[in-house]
């Protein structure tokens, strides 16, 4: 059976992990229809009315200018998943380098200077930095990717680290340098893939902790700065709520919270799926 | 008497990088490994067997310790001067290995066929499909029934005689002149030893592969080895032709060896 199909197979006996896939292929839609121009495109419009209730115009009602929350809602999807998956991606590809290089040259000056590093960005208070790099780039859209990018690597790199330096013990790295590998094709072809499981991982908790923060940074006002997001409708709604509205308050939670529990499911399912052990309990 | 294929003078590793605490694990060994032969190498646990292969191999970490030799010739080729390019491209192909651990020696993460290929692409520069078929037809040499369904197995879907005959398939894809297996059997059960090591002499014999067979079973030397080195505290201190040295072992350490394999039997 081709690996493809077999990691589908065991997906799909996981009934967690199915649903936790049609939320996320639901919101993906959402997202890329979004970027498509398909939905969404009239979140700046106001049509309605103040504090329209929920209604056929009107599916999530509309906040206080008159804008309609569902476009809002759901144009913020596509916000979500652009800095989720670009925080994600090279968080996690900067953690991996940086871990393997520090991991392989354990104990010599390139691991110091690596862990250095780390210390150095973890010894900042998480929302202080992501405030400075936000003030020191002030309108660049991409402030708010390069902090988390710049913090969010640090876990994974310590965990690489130490699991590369673990793999460069096992026969197979010597064996592979045996049959005349280069240590640059090692690492990449025996080091790396055998710490695929803690990518997957740190690359699906950095996806949830970036779209966490980006909601957190627009409530403050340091986050999305053109456009939309849930965090910026939860800022709306602080004054709403007291006033007894909570279109905006409902809209965005109930979407973050089950984006973020869909994936969840999803990235624990593929988690077993991935594992090569597990095809063998089955 | 026929040529030395590799030839080995005053081979030394040294642990520990040069500080107070520095020990010679291996200590001034010399030896010739004839074209075709198989020579075998043992001593007990912790005499520097398996870090004389090593040594050899090129595979010694300059951060764990130095190797020193006054000469180490493979054929016509000086390794000693050689850069670590040349020296890549001589490992696998021209000189392999095969380790004590077959479950450790296979990436768990790919399958078995994967990394067999990679030796036939890296080295015999075979496409993708060729390497396959070359791999195909490697697994059947070293006994497989079913080639293909090995080639698609992962490390961890095989046994351990099974993975032992995959590494067995990598060592020998190049045919090369020189195979060091360092005790390839000390982890498997007495059958299976016996199946593995006959494949193994096998396909060395049909290639011209000499074989230096790291051991501490004396069971194996006997049986499978034309000479052998008897190793103690990083030296040898003899070699002899096999029979020979069961005959009537010349250094008081070989007798003792002897007696202990005896001390079972007798």
């Amino acid at each position: 059976m081709p690996a493809g199909l077999q990691l589908w197979t065991r997906l799909r006996a996981d009934p967690a992990g199915v649903i936790g896939l049609v939320i996320v292929v639901f919101f993906l839609l959402l997202a890329l229809a979004g970027w498509f121009g398909l939905i969404g495109q009239d979140w700046a419009a106001a049509e309605g009315g103040r504090w329209e209730p929920a209604g056929p115009q009107f599916w999530f009602g509309t906040n206080v200018l008159g804008q309609d929350v569902f476009e809002r809602a759901v144009y913020s999807v596509r916000t979500a998943f652009e800095i989720g998956l670009v925080v994600a991606v090279l968080s996690t590809m900067l953690g991996a380098v940086l871990g393997a290089l520090a991991g392989w040259h354990s104990h010599s000056w390139v691991d110091g200077s690596v862990l250095w590093l780390k210390g150095v960005l973890d010894s900042i208070p998480f929302y202080l930095f992501v405030a400075a790099v936000a003030y020191a780039l002030q309108g660049k859209p991409w402030a708010m990717h390069l902090a988390m990018v710049a913090t969010f690597w640090t876990g994974t790199g310590r965990l690489v680290r130490a699991e590369v330096m673990k793999i460069k013990t096992r026969e197979f790295v010597l064996a592979a340098r045996a049959i005349g590998l280069p240590d640059t094709l090692i690492v990449l072809r025996h080091v790396l893939p055998n710490t695929a499981h803690i990518l997957l991982v740190q690359a699906s908790l950095a996806f949830v902790a970036a779209i966490k923060t980006e909601v957190i940074l627009s409530f403050l006002g340091l986050g999305v700065q053109h456009g939309v997001s849930w965090g910026l409708m939860l800022a709306e709604s602080t004054q709403e709520v007291l006033a007894g509205h909570f279109n905006n308050f409902l809209a965005a939670s109930l979407m973050l919270f089950a984006l973020l529990m869909g994936f969840n499911l999803l990235v624990d399912a593929l988690q077993d799926a991935f594992d090569p052990k597990q095809a063998v309990a089955q | 008497m026929s040529t030395p294929i590799l030839s080995v003078r005053e081979l030394s590793v040294t642990l520990g990088g040069g500080r107070a605490s520095s020990t010679n694990v291996v200590d001034g060994v010399s030896f010739d490994l004839l074209a075709g032969e198989v020579l075998a190498l043992v001593g007990e646990s912790g005499c520097g067997k398996s870090k004389t292969a090593e040594a050899l191999m090129g595979l010694v970490p300059a951060s764990l310790g130095s190797v020193r030799a006054r000469r180490l010739r493979l054929g016509e080729k000086e390794l000693l001067d050689l850069p670590e390019s040349a020296l890549r491209r001589i490992r696998g192909r021209d000189v392999s290995m095969v380790f004590q651990e077959p479950l450790t020696a296979l990436d768990p993460v790919f399958r078995a066929g994967v990394q067999l290929a990679d030796v036939f692409r890296r080295h015999r520069g075979l496409g993708r499909q060729q390497a396959r078929l070359a791999a195909i037809e490697m697994l059947s040499r070293v006994g497989f029934a079913d080639p293909d369904l090995v080639l698609r197995s992962y490390p961890h879907e095989l046994s351990g005689g099974m993975r032992q005959r995959v590494v067995i398939a990598m060592a020998m894809a190049c045919r090369p002149q020189v195979l060091i297996a360092d005790e390839p059997t000390s982890a498997l059960d007495v059958t299976t030893q016996a199946q593995v090591l006959a494949q193994l002499t096998d396909l060395a014999g049909a290639a011209g592969t000499a074989i230096l067979l790291i051991t501490h079973d004396l069971g194996i030397v006997a049986q499978y080895c034309d000479r052998a080195l008897v190793m103690r505290h990083g030296r040898i201190v003899e070699e002899a032709a096999v029979r020979q040295l069961f005959a009537g072992p010349a250094h008081p350490y070989t007798a003792d060896l002897l007696a202990a394999a005896r001390g079972g039997v007798a």
